[in-house]
């Protein structure tokens, strides 16, 4: 076994800077899987808004009403410094002065000065507001058309727009054993995965594989043969060692052991394993220099996750791109994490499709490295007669 | 009589129309230091692949030990050690891991590897290195190591590929050294370099290649009888007239005389008493000289006459 051992020797000189990634890993997507949204019920905003009520009327203060049903209402001085102040530190998020003469405008229907206002410009705090006084305004206006008398359709208008339907968030079967903070991690793991093992395994291979060392070995009593079994042994050990490791990270993430549809995920972290071992083999076939490998480990394990949506949800992402990451192994395994996670409506025989086109993936890229491999073998017996020949003209 | 430890017959290597060795024949002797000489891409390193069977040939035959050689035939891989002309060592193994890696691919057992790896680390005087890493040893110390990890398993056959290059008179001088000793220590040496002195100091038998050939092969003697040139004689003598220059030439043994007006030098083809009749000649004119000193021919004459002066690719 001394080739293994050989193995295990430069892979543990070469593993720190692949340490560095699953550290900054562990540090970074466990509290960002925790910040994502839990919530699997809806919950309405609630805005802190100060109403100055310059007219005075029973119509004014039904406004005043409805606005605090819905809203915090905050008291401040009506002193133009001390709004600006507030807003700014985001203290109140919107200042309603109802000016004088609303009441009388509302029965005369006219709608022109109603409010003066003070807000964030562009926020969402203002928009939302705005809808909700042209909302009320419009239904007060239609139930006094309608013959209400001004308090009376003040208080219907209130009712009517505070009416809310019981809003639930829409979850497959079984996704239920798979949060939202647990798809996030595993979308986090495909970069993880793709760029520590390129980056660690990438060097091991290419040392082991240069031409003098497999000539110097080829001279000795080890059959080609076992030297590529230990070199597979080394592979397959570390291999496993990591994805273990990963899935230890995992669990602990989850909070507990995996149930149900999250073992899915184990399976697609695997087969995603496998792809990622693929890469590492293909790259090596080309015997880049240790600095193109860590270009990359970037390229790929940043480029595919930015367009896979690794980062991103898959739903935030143009048509194109999602096009064009069709033909990326990283596109398929989030989308077996967003079926898990619920955001597609969970279906066994898809989920089957979409690991199966993992695993073509994997199996394509071990056919292309063998190819490479051969090509390159095959040139190089064509090159050095050619260069004989050069030296002897 | 000693055993044949190298036998190669009619060796013949081809990339594509190019013929990288044409009939190659050799025989080297047990206990022989058998130095394999020729410019690049005369076929050297392609005999030693070819031999180590990390070449296909596509007609001849290769005995080692009296076996014919196989890409399995690794009970004779085992006797066999290679150190090769680029050093190959790992990086992430200290001084000792790496001796104890090559000497693992031909011992299993760990007490009598551990032995081995403490002798190949006192013979080629690393002990105080052994738990260096390569980036941080110099180049002696490096082809030291190279050789190390080549003889760790006390081959009875070793072939050494250039293992000078780069390196410093000292440590050039200790390696040489070494491979004399394992010599003594009854190991056959196949030695290849382009160091001529070194080659005529250590080899007891040398074969000359060019072209996939052999074109010569003998002692050292033996080569040096082959050559037109026998002897050098330098005299320095000032302001000499052409007619003594004419009286030299006429000499026996002479075929050459150069005169520059300070040097003159006196080439000869065999014959015993060439310094004293030329500076007969001198003496009866009375015409005085300075130093004289007389020269036999180097290896490195014998090589380039033999092989040519024209210039040589580098790549073999």
């Amino acid at each position: 076994m001394q080739v293994f051992k050989l193995f295990m020797k430069v892979l543990k000189k070469n593993i720190f800077t692949s340490m560095i990634y699953i550290i900054v890993f562990i540090a970074i997507s466990i509290p960002m899987a925790k910040s994502a949204s839990t919530e699997k019920t809806f919950k309405d905003t609630s805005l802190k808004i100060v109403v100055f009520d310059e007219d005075g009327t029973d119509a004014s203060r039904a406004l005043a009403g409805f606005i605090g049903k819905k809203h915090k209402l905050k008291t401040l001085e009506n002193d133009k410094d001390t709004i600006m102040q507030a807003l700014y530190f985001q203290s109140v998020d919107y200042v309603l002065t109802i000016n004088e003469g609303y009441g009388e405008k509302l029965l005369s229907d006219d709608t022109s000065a109603l409010f003066s206002t003070y807000h964030m410009h562009d926020s969402y705090a203002t928009v939302m507001v705005s809808q909700l006084l042209d909302t009320y305004v419009s239904a007060v206006r239609a139930y006094s058309a309608g013959g209400a008398e001004l308090t009376d359709a003040c208080e219907m208008a209130s009712d009517a727009v505070l009416q809310q339907a019981e809003v639930t968030i829409a979850r497959s079967k079984g996704s239920e054993n798979f949060s939202e903070s647990t798809a996030a991690h595993f979308r986090y793991l495909s970069y993880i995965l793709v760029s520590v093992i390129i980056n660690a395994l990438c060097p091991v291979l290419l040392k082991l594989n240069k031409k003098e060392f497999r000539f110097r070995t080829n001279c000795s009593c080890i059959k080609p043969t076992s030297y590529t079994v230990q070199l597979f042994t080394g592979s397959a050990v570390f291999i496993g060692a990591l994805w273990l490791a990963l899935m230890v990270v995992s669990v602990v993430q989850n909070g507990g052991m995996f149930s149900g549809i999250a073992w899915y995920a184990v399976l697609n972290t695997f087969i995603y394993t496998i792809i990622c071992t693929a890469i590492s083999l293909l790259i090596c076939s080309f015997d880049p220099s240790d600095n193109v490998v860590n270009l990359l480990t970037q390229i790929i394990g940043l480029g595919s996750s930015f367009l896979c949506g690794v980062f991103i949800p898959q739903s935030m992402l143009g048509s194109g791109v999602l096009a064009a990451a069709k033909f990326l192994p990283a596109y398929w395994y989030v989308k077996v994490v967003e079926m898990l996670s619920g955001a597609e409506v969970f279906d066994g025989s898809k989920l089957a499709v979409y690991l199966l086109i993992e695993a073509g993936f994997a199996a394509a890229l071990l056919m292309m490295s063998l190819v490479v491999n051969r090509i390159r073998y095959t040139s190089a017996a064509i090159k050095l007669p050619t260069l004989r020949k050069e030296a002897q003209q | 009589m000693e055993n044949t430890v190298v036998k190669i017959e009619n060796l013949v290597k081809r990339y594509g129309e190019l013929v990288a060795l044409d009939h190659f024949s050799l025989e080297i002797k047990e206990g022989e230091i058998f130095g394999l000489l020729g410019p690049n891409g005369s076929g050297k390193t392609t005999t030693i692949n070819c031999l180590l069977s990390l070449l296909s040939f596509d007609k001849g035959n290769i005995e080692i030990f009296g076996k014919k050689m196989t890409p399995v035939s690794y009970d004779i891989k085992k006797d066999i050690g290679i150190i090769m002309q680029n050093v190959v060592v790992s990086d992430e193994l200290t001084v000792r891991e790496n001796i104890d890696y090559f000497c693992g691919l031909y011992i299993k057992d760990k007490d009598e590897r551990r032995k081995c790896v403490d002798d190949a680390i006192k013979f080629v005087g690393l002990e105080d290195f052994v738990k260096f890493y390569p980036k941080k040893l110099s180049g002696g110390l490096l082809r030291r190591l190279n050789i190390a990890c080549g003889i760790a398993h006390k081959p009875k056959l070793i072939i050494l590929d250039e293992p000078t290059v780069a390196v410093d008179p000292q440590s050039r001088n200790r390696i040489l050294e070494g491979i004399q000793e394992l010599n003594r220590n009854g190991a056959t040496i196949i030695y290849t370099s382009h160091y001529m002195e070194e080659v005529e100091q250590i080899c007891t038998r040398i074969a000359i290649m060019d072209k996939g050939r052999k074109i010569a092969e003998g002692t050292k003697d033996e080569l040096k009888r082959m050559i037109k040139n026998t002897e050098t004689i330098t005299i320095e003598a000032l302001g000499l007239e052409d007619g003594v220059v004419a009286e030299m030439r006429s000499l026996p043994h002479v075929y050459e005389v150069r005169y520059d007006g300070k040097l003159l030098i006196i080439l000869c083809s065999g014959g015993k008493h060439n310094l004293i009749r030329a500076l007969d000649v001198l003496q009866k004119r009375e015409l005085g000289f300075g130093r004289v000193y007389t020269e036999l021919p180097t290896l490195n004459e014998v090589f380039l006459e033999i092989t040519g002066k024209a210039l040589r690719d580098k790549e073999e």
